[in-house]
Parts: C-alpha cells; structure tokens; sequence
C-alpha cells in the first residue's frame, strides 16, 4: 500500500542507515546537524557512565548469555557488551563501558554477583542511555526519510510533532506522544491500559516483579515502559525481600506484558506522527471493527500541520479521507 | 479459587491489551474501546476453546 503522495511507506533506508543508528549522533552527523549529533552523542555517554559508574562490571551479568572463563563466540559478546540489551544500542558508550569494566578472571566474575548499592536506579540510567540511543536514531532516520521524500510534499509542509519525540515521551508515559500528535483521548485510554497492567503486575508480586537484579531477561521486556520501570527502580526495587509471593510469576508476567504494550503504544506513536505528513491511500483496513464503523487505519492518523499552521486534532480528521 | 482468580485478573488484562493492540486502527478512545470489546469476546472464545482442547488432550493423554 502507497501513501497518498505516491510513497512505499514499507521502503527502508538501507542496512547502512540501520546500523549507523547504533552509534548515537551517526545520523545526525550524516544530515549535516552537528550540534544535534554532539548532544545525541554526550547525552547517550552522560545517561550511560552515570549509571555505570554505580555498576560496573555487574552489568554485564545482566547480559543475555552469562559470561565465563571458557572462551567462544557467545562468551566474546557478553565481553564486549553485545549481549546487554538495551545498552547495546548506545553502543559505543557500552563497548567502552564493557572494556573498561570487565574481568574475566573467576575473582572479577564472582565480583560481579556483589550487589551494589542505589543499583536498581543506576541499572535504569544504563539501560535509559540505550533507549535514549533508540529515539535519537529513530529521529535521524525520520530526517533522512524526509530528505529523501520531501520531493512528494507540498512546500512547507510539516509533521503534527517529530515522530520520535512522541515515541520517546510514550516511552516515559504511555500516551503522551499521542496527546502530543493530537490524539489526546486515546492517549488517556492507552495510559490507562498500560500502566493498570503494570500497576497489576507489581501489586501481584508485592513489587518484586521489575528488579534487573533478579530478573534481568523480563527486565528488559519491563523496561520498554519506562516510566514504569523508573518507577518500580526508585520505590519497589528496593524493598528487602522477604518470603517469595505467591503471585510473584504472574507479576512478572504482567509487568513484562505492560512493557510489550507500551511497545506497540511507542510504536502508533510515531506512526500517527507519521501519517499525518505522510497519510496512507485508501485501502479499507483489515479489521472487521474499523470495517464496520467505516473508517480506515490509513486515514485516522493525526492531523497535518499545514505552511498555513492549520492543525486538528486527529479524531476531527479522521472521517475526511475515508475510501 | 486460585483458578477463579486467575480468570478475574485475565480477562480485565484482556481487555486492556485488546485495546492497545486494536488502538492502532482508531484514532479516538470510544471507537478503541468498542472494538477493544469485541476484540476481548473473540479471543475469550478462542482462549475457552484452547482450554477445551487442552482439558481433552490432558484426559486422553493422562486419563481422568
């Protein structure tokens, strides 16, 4: 399916660009925006040694492999910080980090399994600089994907709001990069929706369920919600814990499951923003539900922000362009 | 009772996921949460008949 301006909205930009968004800064430097590539780039480097600082090598035992004294591939990667997610994506500041921090002796390996103090906080800000990598690329990418498009669009024309700032402030709160983009009642809604899951989540485990310490592989499903994971590293990770809660699986769960919500959320987010310079054609979507209330995902994005500063909110857009 | 409460906190979880994943197609919150209702009693069915399926796997396979 074509956008309206004639665009295959499934066109990439090319491997080259993908891994380029590893290094924070990369894209905004290739778009001739320096300023904007060195704050993409400190800003990434500040969030990830503030953490690290704390850890240290302990955060390479939240890696995805565990790290031993045998050599091979895999134990290469967790050495070099490959297998930190979602460190990985500042990977500079994490390859760095990793170099600087790893022992591989069995002493430095049992060092690694001494709890730290304010870790569950400094495990958030490590783990933030990877998200905070994630968004800055996203808009290097939106950049480079305008200066390549920008010739189907009418002079002037601007998007609702940057659609990686809206992923990026749904990632904090879920929803409010759709109030940004104009949706500011199914912002609520979706705000709603998942932080009760989170909010189920940590009552169910008596506010076990998000603890990187413990549960590092869920950690990183919970921290795609990362107000939530903010949250539960500042007030509930802390807690002593005393006899295991029964409910403590299904907490887990759950809070992994909000965090997958709010993946979807960061991801219409940017979609809406999206849309509304870049508006899908007419093609009915496939859902019986928007079938039957005869409206099309393609054309209930949000508004488009006209030269002459004409901009709506997305609900009172949404019937204008329906096949 | 543990099964009952299980389902107490399934099928609220349900709904609220239905409405993120079905939120993509709709722009204001009244048209998610209709579809979001219609989209949690399908898979409710879908779940209940996965559960059928399993109860009858579990009695041919282990017995009563």
């Amino acid at each position: 399916m074509a956008t309206k301006n004639g665009i295959d909205p499934a066109k990439g930009l090319g491997w080259g660009t993908f891994l380029a968004g590893f290094v924070p800064g990369l894209l905004q430097y290739q778009l001739g925006q320096k300023s904007k590539a060195g704050l993409a780039f400190l800003s990434c480097f500040a969030l990830f040694f503030a953490g690290w600082m704390i850890v240290g090598e302990r955060l390479f035992y939240w890696a995805l492999f565990a790290a031993d004294d045998k050599g091979g591939l895999a134990n290469g990667m967790v050495r070099f910080g490959m297998m930190t997610l979602p460190e990985v994506i500042n990977l500079p500041a994490n390859v760095l980090g990793s170099v600087l921090a790893f022992d591989g002796t069995p002493t430095g390996l049992r060092n690694q399994r001494n709890p730290r103090d304010f870790e569950h906080f400094a495990a958030w800000l490590t783990g933030a600089s990877g998200m905070l990598a994630a968004f800055w690329a996203a808009q290097g990418h939106w950049h480079l994907r305008l200066r390549r498009d920008e010739k189907h669009l009418a002079e002037g024309a601007k998007p609702v709001a940057s659609p990686a700032l809206c992923a990026g402030l749904s990632w904090l709160v879920p929803g409010l990069g759709h109030a940004k983009a104009g949706q500011k009642d199914k912002g609520v809604l979706l705000c709603i929706a998942v932080a009760t899951v989170f909010a189920f989540g940590l009552f169910f485990s008596g506010g076990h369920a998000v603890d990187r310490a413990q549960y590092s592989v869920w950690w990183i499903g919970q921290n795609l919600f990362g107000g939530g994971s903010l949250f539960a590293s500042l007030v509930t990770g802390p807690w002593r814990t005393g006899a295991t809660p029964i409910d403590l699986d299904l907490g887990i769960v759950l809070c992994t499951v909000a965090g997958l919500m709010n993946l979807v959320v960061m991801c219409d987010a940017y979609t809406v923003a999206e849309r509304s310079l870049f508006p899908l054609g007419g093609a009915p979507a496939n859902d019986d539900d928007s079938a039957s209330s005869g409206k099309t995902a393609a054309t209930e994005g949000a508004p488009t922000q006209s030269a002459a500063g004409e901009g709506t909110a997305g609900e009172d857009t949404a019937g204008e362009a329906t096949a | 009772m543990s099964l009952l409460f299980r389902f107490a906190v399934f099928i609220p979880v349900l709904f609220l996921i239905a409405c993120v994943v079905v939120g993509q197609q709709h722009a204001t919150a009244r048209e998610v949460m209709q579809a979001a209702a219609g989209r949690t009693a399908r898979w409710l069915i879908w779940a209940a008949v996965l559960l059928l399926m399993m109860t009858v796997a579990d009695v041919a396979i282990i017995g009563w």
